[in-house]
């Protein structure tokens, strides 16, 4: 339940590209769209997720992210990656939910609260403290800062992928980075001399910044 | 540049990100070779880039992905002609106005002490329409709608989650019945919320997955599908695991029989109640056990459904 979903190593790199998928699916074939989607949904549910700091809002958001991509489809062109490009509608899906809706405050106290009186299990321990006290740091965020640092910070995309799914210049994305990074760390210091912070596995694309 | 002037975070995280001009970086790097709390600062900004990257991004839950597969079906079947997905139809959906798949709208959910109650026939039966389940071949009626909510788990908004409930009253009060027998018999609670159909005849329970397997025999199962979070556990627990009594279909039963089976083999306890729902967004189950019944002490176990692993540690709670 908790593989994280890696890019395939080139050994298991599948036979069809997604854009040929996505071709087929545009041609009419009824499958090619659910293989898109289980490539990619853990992806996306961990950039929604991250991003909105709620499960709840995070399914709607990919949900309705998955739907617009399937009726669009056709408008895909080809220059941009079918990730890149499956990334920016779930990115701005989740823009769109926070525009509306400025985030319940609630859940972070709830988190907070959590956090500090929760001593987890042993072998989740880290995992879990840190995923909330950092959900909680990131909802402190404004939207656009906060999609950058997920983007790239959590994701690890580079800083030019993150530029082409947010769609400003890298300059932007950088610029987001570093005010949202400075906002966090008075927040997230303490967790500096953790000596087995680096140890916790996660899901992440791959750096290349 | 040394002394006095500090740098904040904002230029320093500039400076790492190589936003600054050359003469300035210049002069912050001068600065930051003499001054160590600047230093800390800037080590605290690549601690935070740290963090981030080492937070767990988890899979998408199966009831997220299985909720998107269905919402994509129905995309692809309301395009005529256009593309679609292969599929057998969709009973759940086809059948989904008729009238006895539509549940009353109810003003609150149904609350352990309105089930409870109502097993005494005693109770008044306010303006309640009768509501109609579904005749199995065994004569007992089984809510029509049990199967949709379990599908149906992630969409359900919480108002829709508690008409549902009232309709399943049914069986609810067999599955009741259970628990008061072997309860504190102090069920008595709440002015009932919902009268029952009296008429309905009483419902038995045949289906007991457990029985007859060495499992465990004498708990509840609900399914509120609510989200816990770990503050709600704290509160008394008998509100929030009554609401929604339902049995599940085969399947399910024998996984929550399995997980309860490794729950109190865990715990020595005898579990009481069971709930099918969610914590903090994943699907979990919640386990109660008496730990001290007088005192209306429990153990309360979170469970993943699927694997009957513990999603946080077990904690004392009160019903």
């Amino acid at each position: 339940m908790n593989s994280p979903p890696e890019t395939p190593s080139a050994a298991e790199r599948p036979a069809v590209t997604d854009a040929e998928l996505l071709t087929a699916h545009i041609n009419g074939d009824p499958h090619a769209f659910s293989e898109i989607v289980k490539r990619h949904r853990d992806r996306m549910w961990a950039v929604a997720l991250r991003t909105l700091g709620d499960p709840d809002e995070a399914a709607d958001a990919v949900q309705d992210a998955f739907v617009s991509a399937y009726r669009k489809a056709a408008t895909f062109r080809g220059e941009a990656a079918v990730t890149t490009w499956l990334h920016r509608i779930v990115v701005n899906a989740c823009l769109d939910r926070m525009r509306r809706k400025s985030v319940r405050p609630v859940a972070d106290d709830e988190l907070i609260e959590a956090a500090e009186r929760e001593s987890p299990l042993p072998d989740q321990t880290l995992e879990r403290e840190v995923s909330m006290e950092v959900s909680a740091a990131l909802k402190m965020l404004p939207a656009d800062q906060r999609a950058a640092l997920v983007l790239v910070d959590m994701m690890g995309y580079s800083v030019e992928d993150a530029a082409q799914v947010l769609q400003v210049p890298s300059g932007t994305v950088k610029s987001r980075c570093a005010r949202g990074r400075a906002k966090l760390a008075p927040i997230l210091s303490h967790l500096r001399n953790r000596s087995d912070l680096n140890r916790v596995s996660s899901a992440k694309g791959d750096r290349t910044s | 540049m040394t002394g006095d002037t500090h740098y904040d975070l904002e230029i320093l995280a500039e400076l790492a990100e190589g936003l600054l001009d050359a003469a300035t970086a210049r002069r912050v790097r001068e600065h930051l070779a003499v001054c160590d709390p600047c230093g800390e600062l800037l080590a605290d900004l690549a601690a935070v880039r740290e963090v981030l990257a080492a937070t767990p991004t988890p899979a998408m839950p199966m009831g997220v992905a299985l909720r998107i597969d269905k919402a994509l079906a129905a995309e692809a079947e309301s395009r005529r002609g256009g593309v679609g997905l292969a599929e057998t139809p969709d009973w759940n959906e086809l059948m989904r106005d008729t009238p006895w798949e539509r549940p009353a709208v109810v003003p609150e959910p149904v609350r352990l002490g309105a089930v409870a109650s109502s097993s005494d026939s005693s109770s008044d039966e306010a303006a309640e329409p009768a509501r109609l389940g579904v005749v199995s071949d065994d004569g007992t009626i089984v809510p029509a709608t049990s199967r949709t909510i379990r599908r149906r788990r992630w969409a359900m908004p919480a108002v829709a989650a508690a008409a549902a409930a009232a309709v399943v009253v049914g069986t609810a009060v067999a599955a009741t019945n259970l628990l008061v027998a072997g309860g504190d018999g102090g069920a008595s609670v709440a002015p009932p919320a919902i009268a029952q159909p009296t008429q309905t005849p009483q419902p038995t329970v045949t289906t007991q997955p457990q029985r007859g397997k060495g499992y465990p025999v004498g708990y509840t199962v609900t399914s509120s599908d609510h989200n816990y979070s770990d503050p709600e556990l704290r509160t008394r627990l008998g509100d929030f695991l009554a609401p929604a009594p339902i049995l599940g279909d085969f399947s399910e039963a024998d996984q929550v029989a399995k997980c309860v089976t490794a729950v109190s083999g865990r715990s020595k306890l005898r579990v009481f109640a069971v709930d099918q729902g969610q914590y903090n967004g994943q699907e979990a189950l919640v386990v109660a056990s008496w730990k001290q019944r007088a005192a209306k002490k429990v153990r309360i176990d979170v469970v993943d459904p699927f694997n009957c692993k513990n999603l946080r540690k077990p904690a004392l709670g009160r019903w």
